[in-house]
């Protein structure tokens, strides 16, 4: 099953997504058989950033989770991966695009960026038992920017869409409440046989 | 309480005011009454808006809009809270906008775990979401 949680700044997307993910690797083989996975995307330049990792890490304690850090190439994550069944929880996007768009050597247009991550993240949903992908909305706030920003902008747009495709449930959290905006056909059936 | 968010200029406040049919001078406007007294308490509830507006002016003076909105909250149960939703964007440059996106989240967070219900309004349409 792959999940993909999406929501803004301070939304409080990335504790929902821990909580999907912690009832995922329950539910399906009892939690000591299934290895859970973090893949940390974010590259750490000053003190703000060390404050963020750190807030998150408290959040996983005692959780459970293996931290991958992989700020490139996010199916690479799946060398450094045990055998056996396993959970992923991958935060988170914005990241990922930004580092994929500007810290590579050769700078990538909007579409090869798209492209490379939505394969790569194909390859993590099926080798992994579960996924849970948070990514941002970076969409809202109506102003323009410059033409860097305004391509980054686009590439997170086309990736969003692109795994809201991919993903089995697509869930918004607004101010810590979860909105569902796509579901399992599983689910989607019951939820029209009730109405 | 009840929580209404939502983007710029999608008919939050003309909502909340058909909905429970009050009037727009019942309305606190980006502040805190301080002192209620008993002729304002009569016109309850409440009606607190643009509450990000207030969250930024409380970190600029120093403030702890956290603490500060709990404790209002704690002497006025019975209110109807409005805020503009700013986290869905690019993170801002400048580190004070940074913070003040990030706390005003973060503020909606707890806010909505309070709250009796939350609505979210959309083209002047609400979503009830809790």
């Amino acid at each position: 099953m792959m999940v993909l949680v999406v929501g803004g700044s301070g939304s409080g997307k990335s504790s929902y997504a821990e909580e999907v993910a912690v009832s995922l690797a329950k539910e399906s083989v009892g939690e000591i058989a299934m290895k859970k996975y973090y893949l940390a995307t974010m590259q750490v330049f000053d003190e703000e950033g060390r404050d963020k990792v750190e807030r998150h890490r408290n959040l996983r304690k005692g959780k459970g989770f293996f931290t991958i850090e992989q700020p490139t190439r996010i199916s690479d994550a799946l060398e450094k991966m045990g055998d056996g069944d396993s959970l992923a929880l991958l935060e988170c996007i914005s990241n990922l695009t930004a580092n994929e768009m500007f810290s590579e050597e050769n700078a990538k247009t909007k579409m090869q960026v798209a492209e490379n991550i939505t394969q790569d993240i194909k390859m993590l949903k099926e080798q992994t038992n579960h996924l849970v992908v948070v990514s941002n909305n970076v969409f809202e706030d109506g102003n323009t920017y410059d033409e860097t920003t305004t391509e980054y902008i686009h590439a997170m747009g086309m990736i969003n869409q692109k795994l809201a495709a991919l993903a089995d449930q697509v869930v918004e959290v607004v101010a810590g409440i979860p909105v569902i905006l796509k579901l399992p056909y599983r689910n989607s059936v019951l939820i029209k046989n009730r109405l | 309480m009840k929580l209404i968010i939502g983007g710029t200029a999608q008919g939050k406040l003309v909502y909340v005011l058909q909905k429970y049919g009050l009037q727009e001078n019942m309305v606190w406007d980006g502040s805190l009454p301080n002192e209620i007294n008993d002729i304002e308490r009569k016109r309850n509830p409440i009606i607190i808006n643009h509450l990000h507006q207030w969250i930024k002016n409380c970190m600029i003076s120093g403030g702890c809009p956290e603490d500060e909105i709990m404790s209002f909250l704690d002497c006025n149960e019975d209110c109807i809270l409005i805020c503009d939703e700013v986290g869905n964007g690019i993170v801002p440059i400048d580190p004070f906008e940074r913070e003040y996106r990030e706390r005003v989240g973060r503020i909606l967070v707890q806010l909505a775990k309070r709250a009796d219900e939350v609505e979210r309004i959309i083209c002047g349409i609400g979503q009830k979401i809790k």
